[in-house]
């Protein structure tokens, strides 16, 4: 009887242990750290083919051999407006720079909103809507404002989730020039 | 000894009694399991299926929602995208693959049942199965404990005290 106790008692004192061990192992690890990164850092960049609200297209075949800064953003988010500064001030000083370009993909805005602010912002780089959120779906964004740079040959080199800063932009679009 | 072997027929039979209510007890779980498992449909619809999957996924702009909850824009998108892979022949298990891949695991609403997300899923089975094990043991342990007979000590003393109380 004794040596019955004693089996049962290693047995559970085995499983504690070892379920002991695996919490110690993953307690420190946030189960939602992934949202805080891009996946797609270092893999080709999604496709696109989207209207520009001039009425003309935009593709990423289009712009393929440019160092391209992609900001998703809309015009009732708090934090886009906070950015906008900078948006505008890098791209004042970068739009000459034909190896770069900067486009805006709308997220979750109708087209009128969006045309109201970019006319009151003065916003003068290339604004795309992305009927569907596909753009937004393919990008795996989670909310707005979200900036991906992507290099030359197409490899989603940096990203950055909430608002930019001018020498953010220019240490990603760094990075993405490096990579090439 | 007609007597004696009467008693043992009537133990025999009680035996049997609780064995036959013991599998009984059992038939009867498991067919409310089966019951409650079996699928009652043909089969599934493109739109219910598409709501079935979308419930496992987080709504990635909202908080505490899935995908099929969500009325966000990219929701919307998510339920379009799932909807148009199971249309072209995608399994559910390509289809969280993809999400997982463009999301991170923690787009699952529920954890999955490998890495740190077995506990989840096997705690409770253990701490059952154990539960069960430890009230097992109890059982047979009771069950084998040996009858207490009072002694010829205890007998002298009852007697005592019962002529004690006459007088």
């Amino acid at each position: 009887m004794k040596s019955r106790v004693r089996v049962v008692a290693i047995i559970v004192a085995v499983v504690v242990a070892a379920l002991a061990v695996v919490l110690a192992i993953n307690v420190g690890r946030d189960p939602r750290a992934d949202a805080n990164r891009s996946r797609l850092l270092g893999r080709d960049a999604p496709a696109f083919d989207l209207p520009l609200l001039n009425g003309d297209r935009t593709s990423s075949e289009g712009l393929a051999g440019k160092t391209i800064v992609i900001n998703f953003w809309n015009s009732w988010c708090i934090p886009c407006r906070q950015e906008h500064q900078a948006l505008v001030d890098w791209w004042s000083a970068n739009k000459d720079d034909s190896a770069l370009t900067m486009l805006g993909i709308v997220r979750e805005d109708t087209k009128s909103a969006t045309q109201n602010y970019v006319e009151r912002e003065g916003v003068t780089w290339p604004i795309a809507m992305d009927p569907g959120s596909k753009a937004a779906l393919a990008f795996g964004t989670r909310g707005q404002p979200e900036t991906y740079v992507i290099s030359p040959s197409g490899v989603v080199v940096a990203s950055q989730y909430g608002p930019v800063t001018v020498a953010n932009i220019n240490e990603m679009v760094g990075a993405a020039r490096r990579v090439g | 000894m007609e007597l004696k072997s009467s008693a043992s027929a009537d133990r025999i039979q009680s035996k049997s009694r609780v064995r036959i209510s013991w599998i009984v007890l059992a038939v009867v779980l498991l067919g409310a399991f089966a019951f409650a498992l079996w699928p009652r449909s043909g089969p599934e619809s493109i739109a219910s299926h598409t709501a079935r999957l979308s419930r496992e996924f987080r709504c990635v702009d909202c908080e505490g929602l899935s995908v099929a909850e969500s009325a966000t824009a990219s929701a919307r998108a998510a339920r379009a995208d799932i909807r148009s892979r199971i249309t072209d022949g995608e399994s559910d298990a390509e289809i969280r693959a993809i999400f997982i891949d463009r999301y991170g695991e923690s787009v699952l609403l529920k954890p999955r049942g490998d890495g740190i997300g077995i506990i989840v899923w096997a705690l409770p089975i253990l701490l059952v199965i154990l539960g069960g094990a430890g009230l097992g043991f109890a059982f047979a342990r009771w069950r084998h404990q040996p009858r207490l007979d009072a002694s010829a000590e205890d007998e002298s003393l009852v007697a005592k005290e019962r002529d004690g109380s006459n007088e």
